[in-house]
């Protein structure tokens, strides 16, 4: 089991000033979190404002992953990561 | 059946010209019309269709679905596009069309088709050539998808979508109808939903385009075509025997 851990960070995304969250397994940057106003998401199939995926790294790379939808929570978010770091190639 | 200008002459008269003769049989070759509503598919994959769909009003997409249900929309359709003309020959439909909102349809029975081929040379190598634009531009797309920056490219869609639209006299000046979803545009660009708001937020903000409801107005031309690396080329647009 990877220790995540969680750190605030304010990321300048387009549009300007967004909370952010940067979210390292066992030391490591991962992901990086912003959190998109209901304007931004579009209301859409998506849900009306939360955490976005800025950026992954490794497992969570576009490389390997897609853009998750927007989740709901920061708890939402770890278990994405999580997902992605057991799952290897096999998409989530 | 009698109509207002088919939008399928409109379009293949911008390549070259069409006898009467050749008109008639266009025109006389669609069956019947049907209307379906948004969202629905006009086409599935797997189906072995007995005739094919032209558009007469409305905008249909062309898509695949992966895993999770995520769906790419590999093209746009306009009034004018011959959308399944590949099922003719096909067969098999390796992709579904769907319609992104309300839409009129003419369907022409792959056997008057058949006939069209043996009766008419010219007009069977425009159809030919529409499916070889159709061809074009899913290599435009497939470039742009792999090659800009997802403000580009979403530039490059609209340069290409305006300028199909004001071919078959849809564009008001500088004005198109997009009645197209965020998600949708997030499908065909193969961006999430919230990037697809902040390109089109950016390139309002840089004075390019203006979105009032469903009409999108091109505010500076020149511009959006050098941010969007768009030259209309595949287009074919100029008029010339064929």
């Amino acid at each position: 089991m990877h220790e995540i851990t969680l750190q605030p960070m304010s990321v300048l995304a387009d549009g300007g000033s967004h909370e952010g969250q940067l979210i390292l397994a066992d030391g490591q940057l991962v992901a990086v979190f912003s959190w998109v106003t209901p304007e931004e998401t579009v209301g859409g199939l998506e849900r009306a404002g939360g955490w976005f995926l800025e950026a992954g790294f490794g497992p969570c790379s576009g490389l390997h992953s897609t853009t998750p939808p927007v989740l709901e929570t920061l708890d939402d978010a770890v278990t994405w990561v999580r997902g992605r770091l057991d799952n290897g190639l096999i998409p989530s | 059946m009698a109509f207002m200008t088919n939008p399928l002459i409109l379009k293949l008269e911008k390549h070259d010209k069409l006898s009467e003769a050749e008109k008639r049989a266009l025109e006389n070759a669609i069956a019947r019309i049907r209307v379906v509503e948004a969202d629905e598919d006009l086409v599935r994959e797997g189906d072995r269709p007995g005739e094919s769909s032209l558009l007469l009003d409305g905008y249909a997409a062309r898509y695949k679905i992966v895993s999770n249900g995520r769906r790419q929309i590999s093209a746009i359709h306009v009034a004018g596009d011959f959308i399944d003309l590949h099922s003719f020959l096909l067969k098999t439909m390796d992709h579904g069309v769907l319609a992104l909102t309300n839409c009129r349809i003419a369907n022409v029975p792959h056997a008057t088709l058949e006939k069209i081929t043996e009766e008419f040379p010219h007009l069977t190598r425009l159809l030919w050539l529409s499916t070889l634009i159709d061809g074009a531009i899913h290599r435009e797309w497939l470039t742009t998808m792999g090659r800009l920056s997802a403000t580009a490219h979403m530039a490059h869609l609209i340069c290409e979508l305006y300028l199909r639209l004001k071919v078959i006299g849809r564009a008001e000046g500088d004005t198109i109808q997009l009645p197209i979803t965020q998600a949708e545009l997030g499908d065909t660009l193969g961006l999430s939903t919230v990037h697809v708001n902040r390109v089109l937020q950016e390139l309002r903000k840089e004075g390019l385009i203006r979105f009032q409801g469903d009409a999108l107005t091109i505010l500076d031309w020149e511009r959006l075509k050098t941010v969007g690396e768009f030259t209309p080329t595949y287009l074919s647009l100029q008029n010339e025997d064929r």
